[in-house]
This record gives C-alpha cells, structure tokens and sequence, in this order.
C-alpha cells in the first residue's frame, strides 16, 4: 500500500488507471444491488446505470494505489454523466489533483481529485470531482503557487504582476475564484491596498472557474486566457463594464499566475 | 499593382489589382472590421501564379468611403456590392475567395449568380452561425462603440483565435494590424454574420466550390462547417489542422494552398458530381 501524505499530492499531478470491460454480469449485479430496474437498465442496447460509473471510477482509483493508511474518508462526489455506458465499454480513468488545502487543525488536509471514466472512443462518459481527507506528515507550510483563490496565492501573483501602469486610474477590487475559494485584491490608483478573503465592499467583479480550469490556464504553452475566457470556460460576476476594461490587466495577471505556478 | 478610387454603390471603393488583365481573375474578401491589407502577401504572389487579383476594401472599410447609409448589417448589401464591382471592371468569371464575413459573403455571391463565377473559396465559414455571437450583446457593444478596452479585446482575440501553428510573430503582427478597426463597423460587420443564414440556399450553388475551416478557430464548429459544405452540390471541405479563423495570414505560403485549391475547382468536377 503506497504511503502518501497530504504533502505528498501535488496539484497537476496525473494518472490513468488500467482499462476495465463492463460486462453482462455487472449490469445484473449493479441491478439487483440498486433496485434500480427501469427498462432503460434491461434488454439489448443497456444503459448501464449513471452510479454505476461513479462505483467503478471508485475502483480504479483504488487500483492506482495512490491512496494509502493516510486517507481518513471520503468527504464528496460531484458528478456528471456525459453519455451513456453499455455492456462491452471499455472505461479508463483519469485522475488529476486539482487542490490540496489544509485543514485549520493543521494535521490533515483536503485533497480534490478531478476525474474522468473515458470509453475506448476516448470519449468522456463521466466526470466529476471528489474530495478526500487525508492525514498530514508535518505541519506545513505549504506551497502557494496552485493555491488558486487563496489569499497566498493572491498575494504572490500580485508581487510577481506589475499592473502600476495598467491600473493607474483604477479604484476597486478584483475578485479571482476558484471552485468555492475566493480572494479579493483591493487595487487604488494602481496600488494593491489590501488581499483578503473578502474586501469591505465586496469585489467590483470576479473572475471565476473551477480548479481544473485554473489548472489549465497555468499549464498551457501559451496564455490561454482570451480562449478560456472566449469559450466560457471563465464566468464574471459583478460589474461586467469593468471587468471588460481589465482585459489586459487579467490577461497580465494570468501570465503571473502561470509564473507563480 | 494598382490601386483605384472607383465610384461604386455612393461611395468611392478603394480596390487593389495585381497582374495582367487577360489572366484568370479572383476576388479576395477581408474579414469583419479588417481591409484588404489581409491580403498584401497573398496577392502579389498569386498575380505572380498567373491570376489577375482583386482585393477591395468592403464599404466602411480600410480605405473605402462608408456605406451611404452608414455600417452595414446585412451582408447580403456586401454580397450585392462585390456583384456591382465585378460588373464595374468587367471580370470575366472570377473566383471569388473570401474569410469569416468575407467568406460568407462569397458564399453569397455564389447563390445569387453561380452562373457567372470560375468557383467560390470560402474560409472560416458556415451556412448559420446558430445566433453566436450574441445578437443582443452585438446590438449592446453598437451603442456604446467605445466598451472598454476594446483595441485589446481585438488584439487579445484574435491572437486566441490565431492557430497553434503559426509562429508567435507571424501571429502577434496579425493581432496588431486587427486593432485598426472601426468599432461600428466591425460590430456591425459581426451582426450581419450572427444573423445571415444561407442554409436554404446553399443547395443552389452550381459553381465548384470549398469550404475551408481551420481546426483552431474558436468561432467556427467544424462539423457546422461539413454540414454547409455537404449541403452545396459537388463541394469539397478542407480542415487545416493547427490553423484558426485568418488561414490568408497565418499559413506563410498561402497563395501557393490556394493555387491548388483553384487549379483543383477548374478541373474535372467530382466524381459524386458526374454521376449526380
């Protein structure tokens, strides 16, 4: 059994498990295990059922052997079914560490593993996120540069981004989040005032997306920004008008993000 | 090459010929908000090929005077103005190549008077764009042409539409020459190609034709873009791989490409075409 810790999973870390065949005997197991036999579930053309993914994603998680006496639980599944599974599928998984953050208490922290079950087209069939607690060898610090959404994060992007010029006529705050973590960088005449967890009078916009996507933006070659952004990868809250004057400075402090990382 | 003012449609048209009157002519169409300098690689080389070019400024455009009766949003005005200026010089059967806009305008072209063309190159264009970008969103930016940070949002744009293929100068000059734009223009320009649907026409397009896409480009799908293609008789559809929505700037020996392309449309039509 592999022996990682907490410090051990490192955000942008990959694997992908071993193929595994979806066979007649696990859609009757699956079946009679959940009760659930709607017609979609019996006959030729089987629909194997949506859980029935998320079990097997499980299972090969497991049979990566990534997760050790270090794991302390399971803490959430969130999850999407893109097409069908039938009877004969080949499914792979894929697996990429997407955040890593200490818990308060210091000795343990939560580990968010972004995952895919891929078929033999190597079309997505599902794919989600899940979170696990897991134990902590020391007790930190830890790094910051893919700490997306954290205040350390923050304030080592706004050190490594030069936005005096760009924002020299600017007054309010940035909002940048990731999943559920959200900072704010106060900016006033082109002068980072404050970075916290929330500004007194809110962000005037935020720049959003989930890990993975932040994960993408500082691993592609190039700055992928505008593209991210173009496709909707990235959404906006707040005041749209100002967040559209800050392309540039965004696009700057993705080129920091992708420095940092 | 020359160049000419010439009277056309109310306004005065700015228009580039390269090579001998009596060769083979083709017609090059710009893309929304842009001008023929897209094309000042590509057309002296193809003149050179043995093809009389002709790369005007649409109304509005580079160094055309606007449309008289201000930006356009129709383009099927842009189709029926290149129509005016073929007659104008006289061209016997010219190709008609365009991108993005300029493509789907060609296709245009091509429904109202495929009698009357050698064949139709259209680049980084489908039949319908399906409403994007937004109709609402275009007709918000047109009443405030001064949305912020505009020139970097072009800039910054086009280089995410740009092909992983084209090395970082060749696409950070395209980048900077797009910010010469005129914000009214080119949002007009793009509600005219959010709005234009040519789906029920394409069908009557009897002169060879190709439909090229790139599979970097952001804006266009490429399986809408087969789908235009499979809807025009005898048509061939090209993907370029690593290449996005400029294939004229982006690929270095773009006249060489589209020699062939034409070289191929003059020649015997499809198999599938014959036995029709």
């Amino acid at each position: 059994m592999a022996d990682r810790w907490f410090e051990d999973f490192v955000v942008g870390e990959r694997w992908t498990s071993a193929p595994r065949v979806v066979t007649d005997d696990d859609l009757a197991d699956f079946t009679r295990v959940s009760g659930d036999d709607h017609p979609l579930h019996a006959g030729p053309g089987a629909i194997l059922q949506g859980p029935f993914g998320v079990a097997v994603a499980m299972g090969l998680l497991q049979g990566l052997d990534i997760h050790g006496d270090a794991v302390l639980g399971l803490l959430d599944t969130h999850w999407a079914y893109r097409r069908p599974v039938r009877v004969g599928d080949e499914l792979t998984l894929e697996v990429t560490i997407v955040r890593a953050r200490r818990t308060s208490s210091g000795d343990r922290g939560v580990v968010t593993r972004a995952m895919s079950l891929v078929n033999q087209l190597r079309e997505t069939v599902q794919e989600g996120t899940t979170a696990a607690m897991i134990a902590a060898r020391s007790a930190g610090p830890d790094p910051v540069g893919r700490a997306f959404g954290t205040v350390g994060w923050a304030e080592a992007l706004t050190d490594k981004a030069d936005l005096a010029d760009e924002l020299a006529s600017w007054d309010g705050a940035i909002g940048l989040r990731s999943g559920d973590d959200e900072v704010h960088v106060r900016i006033y005449r082109g002068r980072v005032v404050e970075v916290a967890r929330r500004s007194p009078r809110g962000a005037t916009f935020t720049l959003g997306a989930d890990a993975a996507t932040w994960l993408e933006l500082v691993e592609a070659p190039d700055n992928p920004f505008m593209r991210l952004a173009m496709a909707g990868r990235f959404t906006v809250t707040g005041d749209g008008y100002e967040y559209l004057r800050l392309t540039s400075a965004l696009h700057r402090l993705a080129d920091a993000a992708r420095e940092i990382a | 090459m020359r160049a000419d003012y010439l009277p056309l449609a109310g306004g005065l048209a700015f228009v580039e010929q390269h090579g001998g009157g009596t060769a083979p002519p083709v017609l090059c169409l710009h893309t929304a908000g842009q001008s023929g300098v897209q094309w000042r690689h590509v057309a002296p080389a193809l003149a050179a090929r043995g093809y009389r070019v002709i790369v005007p400024d649409l109304p509005g455009h580079g160094r055309s005077e606007p449309a008289p009766g201000g930006p356009v949003t129709d383009l099927g005005v842009y189709a029926d103005w290149c129509l005016q200026l073929i007659a104008r010089l006289g061209l016997e059967r010219p190709a008609v190549v365009g991108c993005s806009i300029g493509g789907k305008i060609a296709l245009d072209v091509a429904v109202r008077a495929p009698d009357r063309l050698a064949a139709v190159v259209a680049m980084a264009a489908d039949a319908h764009t399906g409403g994007r970008p937004s109709v609402r969103g275009l007709r918000r930016e047109l009443a405030d042409v001064a949305a912020p940070s505009r020139t970097d949002r072009t800039y910054l744009g086009t280089l995410a539409v740009v092909g992983s293929d084209v090395p970082r100068e060749r696409a950070e000059l395209i980048a900077t020459m797009h910010r010469r734009e005129d914000p009214a223009v080119s949002t007009s320009d793009l509600l005219g190609w959010a709005t234009h649907d040519l789906r029920g026409q394409l069908p009557t397009i009897t002169c060879p034709a190709h439909i090229v896409v790139g599979d970097d480009d952001l804006w266009l799908d490429v399986a809408r873009v087969r789908e235009a293609a499979a809807s025009i008789p005898g048509a061939r559809c090209t993907v370029l791989e690593g290449i996005g929505h400029y294939p004229m700037e982006e690929i270095a020996d773009f006249d060489a490409v589209l020699d062939g392309w034409l070289t191929e449309l003059a020649g015997p039509p499809a198999v599938t075409a014959v036995t029709a």
